[in-house]
């Protein structure tokens, strides 16, 4: 146990089974728990420790693991420490519950995650695309998705040897690639 | 001339009708489109529509260097860009256990706030012009450009500086720059009685902005309304006292609050924070020369710099609120994943879909520059 962790976290740490913990600096914490045990730390940091800040919640994908790592940046105004909950949920069928019933700020950080990593969260507001309204492909910040490989596929290179540049190649200089 | 064929469409009469406020709007901040269904003047609904100045940054940073990313960070915010290079710069030297030279601490907090000063004066020229002051925005934006014509002696360019770098700055400053930053302070502390004047005090603009787009600071805590915004409503929360970063914990500055929680507070909260960021500026004028040492801590070579594996949550105060980067490295030469958390993502969509309900239709546009909502961040 680390000396420097606020008595309030601590008592809140011990209820929790399964939590792993790790002090990266004073006011950073990370945390490991399990994603069915999220809503009961969410619950009891809130209320306990005044973490009413939802600062963002991050979406993390491994391609060689089976499953999304979701991270929730939580502060307290009171503690004044950043709190980071890692959780991993698989990524069939890629639903999770929506934490927006503890955390408002939460609706945009979930929409943002369906449409850039295709991730459900039910109870959530409003799941609808809010940037990429016109788009129809795959989400595309998953690793598989290759923004080079979409620009070979979808448009094409087009010749383009004006007068000036036949010139110069014929002097013997051009374009370098 | 009507077509042939053309029949007019009836339809039944009624006070209910939607507008779309936006992309291209000169009420509304950058490219952002507000969905809004009016009941006479009044609005009963509001859906923002964003993804119009959508970059892709976060994807396209996993597949650039460490160090290219410097580059494209600041253009992620455009009124307000060296926070976007601070926090992403703190990001890395987190992860990377690099130590910021002292002297390069200093020169990053005085770009920081000469920042702040230029886009608060930009923000509430932009406030008042959405009320009709248009005399306000041309001193705004003409007062900003002599701020901005000093960090072209520093950086080499105006808005987009790509000065901070993981581990420093990428240059010391010239010589006199000091003095030339003085006259500019005792500039625009003249200049502050006559902003008074024209609209801090101005009977119109008070009548105008009192009580409009109003939050009580329950509201704005629970929905994650920071900066400026949030010490309107009189919680005095800045990161940079309560989670300090660079040399902030040795400077001298109050936290300004207000406690309407409305527009003209939001206003007033600015002034006071632009008389804050003159009063830092003179602090780091006077100590700056005596922080001797490196500007930059020595780096590998940029092209095989590999950044050990972990994450980081590096946070700063922009002028909007609180900015945050998440970065994760596997140990390569690029990151892994970087998550950007703008301020505005929370004022321009959640906080504003609230704040205009049963506004009128001429307060739109007053709320969201009052909110500084910066469409931008937002789509990233």
């Amino acid at each position: 146990m680390n000396k420097q962790l606020p008595d309030v976290l601590e008592s809140v740490f011990q209820k929790m089974p399964h939590i792993v913990f790790e002090q990266q600096n004073p006011r950073r914490l990370r945390v490991k728990i399990r994603a069915d045990a999220l809503s009961t730390l969410l619950e009891l940091l809130k209320g306990r420790a005044g973490y009413l800040h939802l600062s963002a919640i991050s979406c993390v994908e491994w391609p060689e693991s089976d499953e999304f790592e979701l991270v929730y940046h939580l502060w307290s105004y009171e503690v004044k420490t950043l709190v980071s909950v890692h959780i991993y949920i698989p990524k069939k069928p890629g639903r999770y519950v929506s934490v927006y019933d503890i955390y408002t700020p939460a609706a945009f950080f979930e929409r943002d995650i369906h449409e850039m990593f295709g991730i459900y969260f039910e109870g959530s507001p409003n799941m609808e695309p809010f940037i990429l309204t016109e788009w129809y492909g795959p989400p595309p910040m998953l690793k598989s998705f290759s923004t080079l490989g979409y620009v070979k596929e979808t448009f094409e290179w087009q010749d383009y040897s004006p007068q000036w540049l036949q010139e110069i190649q014929a002097s013997g200089g051009g374009i370098v690639e | 001339m009507r077509p042939e064929n053309y029949q007019p469409v009836e339809h039944p009469p009624s006070h209910e009708f939607e507008l779309y406020f936006g992309p291209n709007h000169p009420g509304i901040e950058g490219n952002y489109a507000l969905k809004v269904r009016f009941n006479g003047d009044k609005v009963e609904n509001v859906t923002a529509d964003g993804g119009y100045l959508h970059r892709g940054f976060e994807k396209i940073m996993e597949e650039r260097l460490w160090i290219q990313n410097v580059a494209l960070v600041p253009r992620i915010c455009v009124p307000d860009p060296p926070p976007m290079e601070e926090t992403y710069a703190q990001a890395v030297e987190m992860l990377g256990g690099l130590e910021v030279p002292e002297r390069a601490q200093w020169i990053r907090a005085m770009l920081l706030e000469m920042s702040r000063i230029a886009a608060h004066l930009f923000i509430v020229g932009g406030c008042a012009a959405t009320i009709g002051q248009y005399s306000n925005m041309f001193w705004g934006v003409a007062d900003r450009d002599r701020i901005l014509d000093l960090f072209e002696e520093v950086t080499g360019a105006r808005i987009y500086h790509m000065f901070i770098t993981p581990g420093g700055v990428r240059r010391d400053i010239p010589d006199g720059f000091l003095d030339r930053l003085s006259h500019l302070l005792d500039y625009l502390d003249a200049r502050l009685p006559e902003y008074d004047d024209l609209f801090f005090d101005n009977p119109v603009h008070h009548r105008r902005a009192e009580g409009i787009g109003q939050m009580t600071q329950q509201q704005a805590l629970s929905w994650g309304v920071t900066g400026p915004n949030l010490r309107a409503c009189g919680l005095p929360f800045d990161v940079r006292r309560d989670d300090p970063y660079l040399i902030y914990d040795q400077l001298e500055f109050d936290i300004p609050t207000e406690t309407g929680g409305d527009v003209l507070a939001r206003t007033m909260v600015r002034r006071s924070e632009m008389i804050e960021s003159t009063k830092i500026l003179r602090q780091i004028i006077q100590r700056l020369p005596h922080v001797k040492g490196p500007i930059r801590c020595p780096l590998p070579n940029p092209l095989a710099w590999n950044i050990p594996a972990g994450d980081a949550y590096a946070r700063t105060e922009a002028q909007k609120g609180e900015l945050a980067f998440y970065v994760v490295s596997n140990g390569g030469t690029k990151p892994w994943r970087v998550h950007v958390r703008g301020p505005s993502s929370m004022h321009a969509v959640q906080v504003l879909e609230k704040l205009c309900l049963n506004a009128r239709i001429e307060d739109i546009a007053l709320i969201m520059f009052s909110l500084d909502a910066c469409p931008p961040e937002v789509d990233r």
